[in-house]
């Protein structure tokens, strides 16, 4: 019953759409340019787009300096607090040559 | 920072320093005759640009150190330059269509050097993605997805010179007026000195991540051992 419904508002909707051309005369204005009036300009101004370019650049570049630095610091606090543990344990902190080395 | 080092506080200073002088610099070049103040763009999107192709070289290479020599050190590099190649990408992929939308009078053209590059940013996004959810083998076979984007750039570059497409040429740089030369370098210096700093910075919280992952098995030995 659903598919039966979805067809016949497709067909509904292909005749409606032939029935407009036909009025309109679509197809023959389709095969020449039509000058069109009262088009939509650009709103915004060159200084506001430049200004948009470089905010949303500058932003992303903060964005993701303080992305990285909040998550330094919640790594190196989680370290540090790691260490001590090691140390009340009574081992010693690994040397930390899998933090730098290859 | 003292934590981060003196030359990575100096590199912050210089880039805060180019931060309020560069604009200026920029306000002050020739307006582009054709195009207008819109042009004042370039600056910061060809630098963009510029630093993308970069950042992807050296993902590449950290790439290539660990597929053939296993360098972990080589791998973080990778992952570092990545990332920032997304956040240099998408800069570009903004700064692009905000300068086409007022120059071409379009957002988007599915030309060679703009699809191009969208691709680009797309594996490099695959990268990361296949890091963080390629299972076992996901370093590996980012690693190569990694050797796949470096050899998009060449492409990227020169898709404006093998196709038609509406994108300026690569002549531009090179024959750019000398009244706009001081703004464009001293932008690209910028940008090359931010990407410098934050890869620094990426790759700092990666060491402390893999020392945090040793820690973390020191303390699993400590426990085992006590009980």
């Amino acid at each position: 019953m659903r598919i039966l419904s979805v067809a016949r508002s497709f067909v509904a909707g292909a005749v409606a759409a032939i029935a407009m051309n036909v009025a309109t005369g679509a197809s023959a204005f389709a095969q020449e340019f039509v000058k069109v009036e009262n088009a939509a300009r650009e709103q915004l101004s060159a200084p506001q787009f430049v200004g948009a370019a470089y905010a949303f650049i500058w932003l992303a570049v903060l964005g993701y300096v303080l992305f990285v630095a909040r998550n330094l610091a919640k790594t190196r606090t989680e370290i540090a607090e790691l260490e001590r543990r090691i140390e009340r344990a009574g081992g010693a902190p690994p040397s930390g040559a899998g933090g730098r080395g290859g | 920072m003292p934590a981060l080092g003196r030359g990575f506080s100096a590199a912050l200073i210089v880039a805060a320093a180019g931060f309020l002088i560069v604009p200026f610099k920029i306000l002050a070049a020739p307006i582009e005759p054709v195009m207008g103040f819109v042009q004042k763009i370039f600056y910061f999107h060809v630098p963009f640009a510029i630093t993308m192709f970069v950042t992807t070289f050296t993902a590449a290479g950290g790439s290539v150190a660990y597929l053939f020599k296993g360098s972990e050190r080589g791998d973080r590099l990778a992952e570092a330059a990545s990332e920032l190649g997304v956040v240099f990408g998408a800069c570009v992929l903004v700064s692009g269509p905000l300068w086409g939308r007022k120059a071409w009078g379009v957002w988007w053209q599915w030309d060679a050097r703009l699809t191009s590059s969208l691709l680009l940013f797309l594996i490099l996004n695959g990268y990361l993605l296949a890091r963080r959810y390629g299972g076992p083998g996901g370093k590996k076979l980012a690693a190569a997805l990694s050797l796949f984007a470096a050899v998009d750039v060449p492409l990227v570059y020169k898709s404006v010179d093998i196709w038609r497409t509406v994108h300026p040429q690569t002549s531009v740089v090179p024959s750019l007026d000398p009244q706009m030369r001081p703004a464009f370098w001293m932008s690209f210096a910028l940008v090359l000195l931010v990407w410098g700093v934050l890869l620094a910075l990426r790759m700092r919280l990666l060491d402390a991540r893999a020392r945090l992952a040793e820690l973390a098995l020191a303390v699993e030995d400590l426990e085992e051992v006590r009980t």
